[in-house]
């Protein structure tokens, strides 16, 4: 039978003491959490254990004892032997190590019921042990993927296990050196706690904000409001940014791994678009930029062509023309709210340019589907069939003479007016399709800044052992007669894993139809709708 | 399994009888085994008619005439466009055709009405009413498009019109014939000069191509005698009409309604004589059953 041990590296230079952990139920392993120093008092340590069980959930064991002699400290042994009566456990280890060597020597007593052997010295035969050094920092902070929901003591691997007792054995590591305690304890934070004092301090600060913003979602749940925000990207991408803020900066603290990288996730995410907003609006009013915009505005606005509509739109323009620019210079400061912002403020500002093209291509459409209809229902009755409704198939029939007639009549008017409506429509057409392309090409940018998750790719390119896929083992010394040492390293998630997995969902907008459909409901003449707006799940 | 007759034994004779025409049963022949009374339900050509020469050409006749009343309505539309005709010409002449086309109608048909007499004239008035209200559009109708694809289309629709063209029951008019020609005369009458042109030209394709077939069918049915002498009125019609235009076009047609009437029934007769059709039990099942009396 083999037993693994995982053993801290941090521990590998630990004075002599007991060694706390936790048996892996059912695996014949067990993980070392920390080492407690000599001298100890059995009875603090036993209360000490039982705390921070309660504390932690995990239930802490101790597991055997450690050996390091330092210059001068001999004849640990038989020190050592009687403590496995005052610990009972059903197996004690015996670890020791000297300096200077690079393997450790373990002894595993089994306390049964039968007296057991008499530890002869050196190992049971039926024992072989592996010692895994692993990283206690990088296993406790980082998260093993697939990421299962799993309430403890059930877990399905051993690694999972593993990784799950050193992440929940928080409370454990809170004591450090420079605690004035009766024990004292090495594990990875033994050396000082790392404290970050600006995330609590920021998190006060903010609990205001999160008070005016909840007015502002009041505002936007009326349903007149609801209606005309729902069309205008501006204040859809407002209500997102609001969603999140009540995300980010609510006091409940973050219960799960997910969660925990939502937020930060959507925190980094909307500090990088304030910046670059803030860059926007610095490059913006600079040098005279904002009255050059609204220059190119006016001119692509007027060279628009078309009748009736076209005059009405000059005039209206003209009459704008000196207002634009304080228009533009007072919209422009929105970028300070982010570039997203910005960009979705760009987007209405051309849905509004151009609406007098989509007035055009909803009449052309209109009246080329119309034409379409009846061209193929007069054409069926040019060859004496007709459409049965009922049956949905085309049958023959019998027409009286004066149906035939002014079918024929119509059939004829409508096949020589063909060329010219589809003409219409389509340049009527072709310019929607190029205000939409424009449209969603913006949308794109902005889903892409809403959903990307900086602070998840952040972690894999700094703190690549925060986000685990698994583990590899190098070998650090296979000698015979010695337990074999495997040093345990993290195997990082690949960045695509990330970008998928942590995504931030949005209201994305993606195509409605695939490209044959989009081709066939342009030849119908029905109107399309390219882009669909998927809706905020609500968590 | 089966019979161990080789070929060489006798074929009908077996210690179990005859043979017999059936599978159910198991018999010592082989299952290709034939007796002599094999295909002697063969029937050969039962269905071939005797043709007789003259019955045919004088069937051939409502061909013949069908092709010369497009003749005519061709060498009515090239002497309005050449200008030989004025509309306001055309339109009395159509009244004149029509009136006493209804009432030749009315007294063959006798007792028996299918549609009282205000329906007729309630379609006469539809017709009317649309074609001069949509002539000036139909005139404008073609300007875009050239010439040649305007002559092009209205040879392809008039083909179209005498192929599709229900020769063995003409009375009510075939959709898709009736509409070929219509189209036709459309995209021709969309050429003429003006307006009026465009009333007349379609008035005049509605007489030819939609009631005269009704007239001639009613006249062959009640007065047997009297179909020839029309048919014949109007091949001379379409020939001589089309020597006024065109007199290379007048030879071509009276070439082909020669060639159509006297010797494609010729070839017909002659050819049945090289028909080789076998009949047998095995053919599909029609049935002869008479179905009307389940329609009360």
């Amino acid at each position: 039978m083999v037993l693994k041990i995982f053993f801290p590296t941090c521990c590998n230079t630990a004075d002599s003491g007991l060694l706390i952990g936790r048996w892996i139920p059912g695996q014949d392993s067990a993980v070392v959490l920390a080492v407690i120093h000599y001298p100890f008092i059995p009875g603090q340590v036993k209360k000490y254990l039982s705390e921070t069980q309660n504390q932690s959930q995990v239930d802490l064991a101790v597991l055997g004892s450690w050996s390091l002699p330092k210059d001068g400290q001999e004849g640990m042994d038989s020190f050592l032997k009687d403590l496995s009566t005052i610990f009972p456990n059903s197996r004690w280890l015996q670890l020791s190590r000297e300096i200077g060597k690079r393997g450790f020597a373990c002894q595993v007593v089994h306390n049964r019921i039968t007296p057991p052997d008499p530890a002869q010295g050196g190992t049971d035969k039926k024992d072989q042990i592996i010692f895994i050094h692993y990283d206690q920092r990088k296993v406790m902070l980082s998260q093993l993927h697939p990421i299962h929901e799993e309430s403890p003591g059930e877990e399905s691997s051993e690694l999972r296990a593993v990784f799950h007792t050193v992440a929940q054995s928080g409370p454990l590591f809170l004591l450090d050196r420079y605690d004035e305690g009766p024990l004292k304890l090495t594990h990875w934070q033994s050396e000082g706690r790392e404290a970050s004092i600006v995330v609590e301090l920021s998190k006060q600060a903010v609990f205001l904000c999160l008070c005016m913003i909840a007015c502002v979602f009041v505002i936007l749940n009326i349903w007149p409001v609801q209606f005309i925000s729902s069309k205008m990207s501006t204040c859809v991408q407002t209500a997102y940014r609001t969603n999140h803020f009540q995300t980010v900066f609510s006091t409940k603290k973050a219960t799960s791994h997910m969660e925990f990288m939502r937020k930060a996730n959507i925190f980094v995410s909307f500090l990088v678009d304030m910046s670059l907003g803030l860059l926007l609006v610095s490059w913006l009013y600079r040098e005279n930029h904002i009255s050059q915009l609204a220059n190119t505005l006016v001119k692509l606005s007027l060279y628009r062509f078309f009748l009736y509509h076209i005059h009405l739109w000059i005039s209206y323009i003209r009459l704008m023309s000196p207002f634009i620019e304080m228009i533009l210079w007072y919209v422009g400061l929105s970028a300070c709210l982010g570039l997203t912002f910005a960009l979705s403020v760009l987007s209405d500002i051309v849905a509004l340019l151009t609406f007098h093209i989509y007035c055009f291509y909803v009449y052309g459409a209109r009246l080329y589907c119309l034409k379409v209809y009846g061209l193929s229902s007069l054409w069926r009755l040019f060859c004496g069939k007709k459409w049965n409704v009922l049956r949905q198939r085309v049958d023959s029939c019998s027409y009286d003479l004066d149906q035939l007639f002014i079918g024929t009549l119509l059939f004829t008017i409508l096949l020589f007016l063909l060329p010219t409506t589809a003409l219409y429509y389509l340049v009527f057409t072709l310019l929607r399709l190029v205000v939409v392309m424009f449209q969603g090409v913006i949308h794109l940018a902005i889903d892409l800044i809403n959903s990307f998750p900086l602070f998840a790719m952040g972690l894999r390119l700094c703190r690549s052992y925060r986000l685990a896929e698994g583990v590899k083992f190098r070998v650090l010394c296979e000698e015979p007669g010695t337990p074999l040492h495997l040093m345990m390293e993290i195997n990082p998630l690949k960045c695509s894993s990330v970008l998928q997995r942590y995504r931030t969902p949005t209201y994305s907008c993606y195509p409605r139809d695939s490209w044959v459909d989009l081709c066939k409901k342009l030849f119908m003449g029905e109107l399309i709708y390219p882009w669909k707006h998927k809706t905020t799940k609500t968590d | 399994m089966g019979a161990n007759s080789g070929p060489g034994a006798s074929p009908c004779a077996s210690p179990v009888g005859p043979w017999r025409k059936v599978l159910y049963a198991r018999q010592p022949f082989p299952d290709n085994h034939v007796d002599r009374r094999f295909l002697e339900e063969l029937r050969r050509n039962i269905r071939v008619r005797q043709y007789r020469y003259w019955a045919v050409v004088r069937e051939t006749g409502l061909v013949a005439q069908q092709v010369s009343c497009v003749a005519v309505f061709i060498t009515l539309w090239s002497c309005m466009d050449q200008g030989r005709l004025g509309p306001s010409v055309l339109l009395w002449a159509a009244t004149g055709c029509a009136l006493p086309g209804y009432g030749l109608y009315e007294m063959l048909g006798g007792k028996d009405r299918e549609r009282p007499r205000l329906a007729d004239l309630q379609s006469a008035a539809v017709f009317l009413a649309f074609t001069f209200g949509f002539s000036p559009v139909l005139k404008t109708l073609t300007e875009s498009v050239s010439t040649d694809t305007v002559y092009a289309m209205s040879a392809v629709m008039l083909l179209a019109h005498l192929l599709s063209f229900p020769y063995t029951q003409p009375s009510p008019p075939g959709s898709l014939s009736l509409n070929a020609a219509l189209f036709a005369s459309v995209c021709l009458a969309s050429r003429l000069p003006g307006a009026l042109h465009t009333f007349a030209m379609l008035s005049w394709a509605l007489l030819v191509f939609a009631l005269w077939p009704c007239l001639l069918h009613r006249l062959r049915e009640r007065a047997e005698w009297s179909f020839p002498w029309a048919a014949g009125l109007v091949c001379a019609g379409g020939v001589g009409g089309l020597g006024a235009v065109w007199p290379g076009g007048a030879l071509l047609l009276s070439l082909a309604l020669l060639v159509l009437t006297l010797a494609c029934p010729l070839l017909l007769v002659c050819l049945q004589r090289h028909k080789d059709n076998i009949h047998g039990p095995w053919d599909e099942a029609e049935i002869r059953e008479d179905l009307s009396r389940f329609l009360s």
